[in-house]
């Protein structure tokens, strides 16, 4: 069966790479979540645009507490609380980086 | 017989815990894979990464993209490793599918 | 299940809910890395013991 793995990244020099790396899990088939708390991260380049549309194409999501990135990066809205219980459906959680 | 041990490392300033899970774990009999993705490819220009990937029932490798981005040569092998270990993400994978447990750091 | 928290760092608010809510109804114990000398051999223990092992930030 499929795993479920979600990374968490709290710093901005780390959430491309989460990304990146959840997407590297996708193709693996698992099913990959990369969630941003609490950092608002600049708006994507077409790499990072892509990369975000190939985690929702592998039935993954890229989350945000963060209206910002919200608005500016597309990413879903999460709060703490739901991103606790999401975890809870988790095989794996990566807290990603530092903070 | 004791469990195998995955380790994903991205956060660059862990290699004393690196060292201190692997060899414990290593000395219970264990069999332990660590892969070092993003930032946390610096930690090959540490001292103890050469006898890290020296010891045995570990497998040492790290994400080639991330050494790159993190600033260094490609084409410049870390002292302990070998090129075929320079390698993707899919290390990650099989850090998670290959392996009992699992530890980020 | 059991669930084994492991802390690089000590949880602020953020990574102390999230603790919560995950480890709510579960066996949960924790491992303490942000010491001068941490107990690798106790730490991989209880790894082994545990279900599911989160090393929080």
């Amino acid at each position: 069966m499929s795993k479920k793995v979600c990374f968490v990244s709290r710093h901005k020099d780390y959430v491309h790479d989460a990304m990146r790396s959840a997407l590297g899990l996708a193709v693996e088939n698992m099913y990959a979540y990369c969630t941003v708390l609490g950092v608002e991260v600049p708006a994507f380049d077409d790499y990072n645009k892509e990369n975000l549309e190939w985690i929702r194409d592998m039935e993954g999501e890229v989350y945000s507490d963060m209206d910002a990135n919200v608005e500016t990066n597309e990413m879903a809205k999460i709060s703490i609380e739901e991103l606790g219980q999401k975890m809870r459906e988790m095989d794996v959680i990566v807290p990603y980086g530092i903070v | 017989m004791a469990k195998s041990l995955g380790i994903f490392v991205t956060n660059p300033n862990q290699m004393r815990h690196v060292m201190g899970v692997t060899k414990a774990a290593v000395a219970k009999g264990s069999k332990v894979k660590v892969f070092f993705s993003w930032w946390g490819t610096k930690l090959t220009t540490t001292a103890e990464f050469p006898e890290l990937c020296a010891m045995e029932n570990v497998d040492v490798s790290i994400c080639a993209d991330s050494y790159k981005k993190s600033g260094f040569d490609v084409d410049v092998v870390p002292k302990g490793l070998t090129k075929e270990k320079m390698a993707t993400q899919a290390q990650h994978g099989a850090v998670i599918d290959d392996y009992d447990c699992y530890l980020t750091l | 299940m059991k669930i084994l928290n492991v802390y690089r760092s000590a949880p602020d608010a953020t990574t102390k809910k999230l603790v919560e809510i995950v480890s709510e109804g579960r066996e949960a114990s924790s491992f303490d890395l942000n010491v001068d000398a941490p107990d690798y051999s106790n730490l991989v223990d209880m790894i082994f013991a545990a279900d599911q092992t989160i090393c929080w930030w």
